[in-house]
């Protein structure tokens, strides 16, 4: 019997696949999701914290800089800096907005503008810098005060280097610059970050290590927008270490007040004066003229302020008392007669009788500044007789038994007193001079030596060049009986608890191969530099011992820069003073001064401006009241 | 042979049913109570991921609370279909399709445009994705059209008028463009169909053919959905772009970890990482605050009611019940397939809600109306045993 199933219309074997695919369904998806929640877990876990979680840098205040007083030299002062976040910015007020904040700034409206369209291009809610130099508090809180005017406008703090007195210390401390994208990618490991400022010169430079200070953190969450939500933690960062240098502020006050006022009567165009301690290489004062007013750098230098400082053809970015070099004059004297003492071709009574204002060898004629007469050592450096140092290097008509020491012992002392290498001070692009020899003559420039090389080297011409660092080490390294000291800056760092933090002990460069009894004779006759009245003190109140200098050069015509007369002379003048009016190593304060385009007025008492200026320096500095 | 004996004529129309009072007793209660669980567990959801939106302003119970007058016309638009004997939706399928067909029609028209796509009408400050309607109505449709037709459903004609019902349906909604819900169309054709017994060849060609095309879809395809293919593929290749949602939602599920980061707590979707959280992407929202714990409570809960749905199509008293039951099930099947498979990377992105989690009222009252059809399937089943 055939009977219609009154439920033939179900299909089991259908509903059976119906339930498998459905068990099939969930079991693909637990198991997927399995992988992703138990097994990965972790791993998406990291990634959502990355999403979510932001490191933003805290900036650090850079360290502070004092003399060795704690008188302040550089400090920070806050700033402001002008941001506009685009996403908050409506369109119709955009054109407004430029305007004004131009007009503000000091920037055309339309730079504003493309700042923030390229800004809004890339990620509109990331605030980005309008103004280009730090803000003044006025302008910054004429933006805040009125924000309805300044709709999408941030104005956050910053800190800006403030140099107190920024021409005078310029060529010292130098000044801080935006770090390069090649600096950046060798410092990155150091904490470095893309708008930090770093040391470009001088202190700076040399100290960063010890100045930059270490940002701090802070974590923050954001949306998928950027947008910051809350600060999740905060690390405080830490301010740079307080260095102090063995600058006296006051002596470095004196120097420059005497210097300046020289420029100022046209007596010559440039200037430097450094004093240093002779007995541990500390330098008490370096002054360069003219310098630089460094704060330019700190707000932010314009094209056409760096322009008008490179086109100065007296070059006030450079600091003279250690990046150029110099005839060095009869000062060099001190080489020659140390040398010819030394290896015993001369010694305090070698006389050489100076009859005549001149002499000729081969053609060439040689002359002194005058007939002197018989001299002795002790007189003939007192005098700056040239002829006489001339026979104590190659013999000369005058002293037919006086044999002349050569030019390799004369570059054998020199070198030995730090002449032609650099001091190692701490200052970048220190000049190293030059301490010429035959052999140096003959690789440089293919020629043989000459007895005329040699007379010229004897007076410091020629192809000697120094700085007036390498000069002032050399004679203090004569006033403290014979360690040529490393000069330094740096007096001690201290951290931003007020506790010190180890720095490199001052090193001595070497003991001088020379004498005790030769370094005594050359401090005694520097003494009677002054004493015979060849560098006149009147009325001193002082043992100051000294020797001048004087080297022609270039054309003594037209004017420079600053509209002063190219007067065609360097003058020096190094001294040091002994405790005490003798011959002994006791000097705490050796001083170059170093004065150029001098004019030659030649007069017995008045031809070295120098001289003049170092007695009223350290007569004020030692004696005077404080 | 022997004499066919009498067929006794069972009820045909609804006007001979048994009082409503007494098939009360007939609801399947597993559908029942996995419908009220799992609308609790979108209330849950729903506020777990929008009451700590940072950029939401207002209350924020807001959603919470529009979700659950939504619920609530849901839950009664349920009880009431489920009175009604769903015979006579058979009765008026023919305005149904008609129905159907208008309301897609008007979405092209009228509709407001939401992330590039026509889905939704404002009505009275409210909004509706008629499209969510449409695909309950187009079950009632094909499970009538295929009950008619079950004695010639070997005829390849059946399954071709069959698909000239359904064509114009999936164009309106792939016009929007809404190319997900015009796949659930699609897949609720199969499974109806599959279940009235269609030859397995002919549902096999059928999709041998749809994949022969699929050189010719692609070309059809917008680029924003080529987009999302490619980026389907490889999300890495364009992870701010169109692999940007893929990432982030694998990101959100893969941090939720075995018991997740807690209600409110998770941190994808409140900060923005994870797009339309509470809607297209509330799986992987889930599977951050609530891990793979509350994940596989979903996965269950969705299991019983797919396994209670079928149940109630097989006990069914006529092919109309059924097939509606299977077509229900399809839906919800399908859907809950592509949502979850989209958050976690096995399904490229498209926009269909996950059925009772994702936020908004028209899917929610749709489901809820689909589910009162099947009470109603239930209520009228024959009784059970001789």
């Amino acid at each position: 019997m055939v009977r219609e199933e009154p439920r033939a219309f179900v299909h089991p074997r259908r509903f059976i696949a119906f339930a498998v695919a459905i068990a099939v369904v969930f079991s693909a998806l637990t198991v997927r999701l399995y992988d992703l929640e138990i097994v990965h877990g972790g791993y998406y876990h990291e990634l959502s914290e990355q999403n979510r979680i932001l490191r933003l840098p805290v900036a650090a205040e850079r360290g502070g800089v004092t003399d060795r007083r704690g008188y302040v030299l550089v400090r920070n002062v806050p700033g402001f800096a002008v941001s506009v976040i685009p996403v908050d910015l409506p369109r119709s007020r955009e054109t407004e907005l430029f305007q004004r904040l131009g007009a503000l700034l000091g920037l055309p409206s339309d730079s504003v503008g493309d700042t923030v369209r390229t800004q809004r291009q890339r990620n509109p809610y990331e605030p980005v810098r309008i103004s280009k130099t730090p803000v003044p508090r006025e302008i910054a809180f004429a933006i805040t005060e009125r924000a309805e005017l300044f709709p999408a406008v941030r104005v956050d703090p910053e800190s800006i280097r403030l140099y107190v007195d920024g021409t005078l210390y310029s060529p010292v401390i130098g000044y801080t610059g935006p770090i390069t994208e090649d600096e950046l990618g060798k410092l990155r490991d150091q904490g470095y970050l893309g708008d930090d400022d770093i040391g470009r010169t001088g202190i700076e430079s040399i100290y960063e290590r010890y100045l930059r200070g270490t940002y701090g953190w802070r974590e923050i969450e954001r949306d998928a927008a950027q947008r910051e939500i809350k600060t999740l933690a905060l690390q405080q960062p830490i301010v740079g270490n307080t260095v102090v240098l063995t600058i006296d502020d006051r002596l470095q006050k004196l120097l420059d007040a005497e210097l300046r006022k020289g420029v100022e009567e046209d007596r010559f165009t440039q200037a430097v004066g450094i004093a240093m301690n002779p007995q541990n290489g500390e330098i008490l004062a370096m002054v360069s003229i003219p310098g630089y007013d460094n704060n330019m750098f700190a707000r932010g230098i314009t094209t056409a302020e760096l322009a008008a400082l490179n086109a100065d053809d007296r070059h006030p970015l450079v600091n003279k008392a250690v990046g150029d070099q110099y005839p060095a004059g009869s000062t060099f004297k001190l080489v020659t007669g140390l040398s010819a003492l030394s290896e015993g071709t001369a010694t305090r009574s070698t006389t050489v009788n100076v009859s005549a204002m001149s002499f000729s060898v081969s053609g060439t004629t040689f002359y002194d500044w005058r007939a002197h007469g018989p001299l002795d050592f002790v007189t003939g450096f007192a005098h700056s007789s040239d002829i006489y140092f001339y026979t104590l290097a190659g013999g000369t008509p005058f002293a037919p038994n006086v044999r002349g020491v050569g030019p390799e012992a004369i570059a054998k002392y020199g070198k030995m007193l730090g002449f032609g290498s650099r001091t190692g001070i701490d200052l970048p692009n220190e000049a190293a001079g030059i301490m010429p020899d035959p052999v140096w003559k003959l690789t440089t420039q293919d020629e043989p030596w000459t007895i005329g090389n040699t007379y010229q080297e004897a007076i410091g011409q020629g192809f000697v060049a120094v700085t007036p660092l390498q000069l002032l080490n050399a004679y203090a390294s004569v006033a403290n009986g014979g360690t040529l000291w490393q000069p330094h800056l740096l007096k001690q760092v201290t951290s931003p608890t007020g506790a010190a933090v180890p720095i490199p002990q001052a090193q001595p460069i070497r003991k001088l191969d020379i004498s005790q009894e030769n370094l005594r004779l050359l401090r005694e006759s520097a003494r009677r530099v002054v004493t015979i009245g060849h560098a006149y003190m009147p009325k001193a109140r002082l043992p100051i011992a000294g020797k001048t200098g004087t080297a022609e050069f270039g054309a003594a015509n037209g004017k420079d820069s600053a509209g002063r007369n190219r007067l065609g002379f360097h003058n020096w003048f190094v001294s040091f003073v002994p405790q005490a009016d003798n011959a002994d190593p006791t000097a705490q304060i050796a001083m170059v001064i170093f004065t150029y385009d001098s004019s030659k007025s030649l007069c017995d008492n008045c031809f070295n401006p120098a001289v003049g200026m170092s007695q009223r320096i350290l007569e004020t500095y030692l004696l005077d009241t404080k | 042979m022997s004499v066919r004996p009498l067929a006794i004529p069972r009820p045909a129309t609804p006007l001979h049913d048994r009082p409503v009072a007494r098939r009360w007793t007939e609801i399947d209660p597993i559908l029942l109570i996995v419908t009220l669980l799992l609308i609790a567990y979108g209330l849950v959801m729903t506020y777990s991921t929008t009451a700590e939106t940072r950029t939401f302003t207002g209350d924020p119970m807001q959603f919470v609370i529009r979700g659950a007058l939504w619920a609530g016309v849901g839950l009664a638009a349920m009880s009431l279909v489920a009175t009604f004997d769903y015979a006579w939706l058979g009765t008026f399928a023919p305005v149904l399709y008609v129905i159907t067909l208008s309301l897609l029609a008007i979405v092209l028209q009228l509709g407001t445009a939401t992330l590039g796509a026509q889905r939704s009408v404002q009505i009275a400050g409210l909004t509706f994705q008629f499209s969510e309607v449409a695909k309950v109505l187009m079950i009632v449709v094909l499970a009538k059209y295929f009950a008619d037709r079950r004695s010639r459903i070997g005829s390849p004609l059946v399954m071709l008028f069959g698909l000239a019902l359904l064509a114009p349906a999936v164009f309106l909604v792939y016009r929007q463009p809404d190319l997900g819900t015009s796949l659930v169309f699609i897949a609720i054709f199969f499974g109806i169909s599959f279940l009235a017994g269609a030859r397995m060849w002919q549902l096999v060609g059928l999709v041998a053919i749809a994949g022969a095309s699929f050189p010719v879809m692609w070309a059809l395809l917008k680029d924003y959905q080529r987009a999302r293919l490619s980026a389907f593929l490889d999300p890495y290749s364009d992870p701010q772009g169109a692999g940007w949602n893929i990432i982030q939602s694998l990101i959100a599920v893969g941090s939720g970890g075995a018991t997740g980061k807690g209600l409110t707590a998770g941190t994808q979707s409140p900060l923005g990482y994870l797009p339309i959280a509470e809607s297209d992407f509330v799986f992987a929202g889930l599977a951050e605050d609530l891990g793979f714990a509350g994940a596989i409570i979903l996965f269950a809960l969705y299991m019983f009611l797919l396994f209670a749905a079928l149940r109630v199509a097989f006990r069914a008293r006529d092919p109309f019940g059924m097939l509606i039951g299977g077509g229900v099930a399809t839906m919800l099947l399908f859907q809950i397939l592509v949502n979850v498979g989209m958050a976690i990377s096995l399904m490229p992105v498209t926009g269909i809600p996950l059925p009772f989690i994702s936020h908004g009222g028209s899917s929610l009252v749709s489901i809820c109306f689909a589910l009162g059809v099947l009470q109603s399937v239930s209520m009228r089943r024959e009784p059970e045993g001789p």
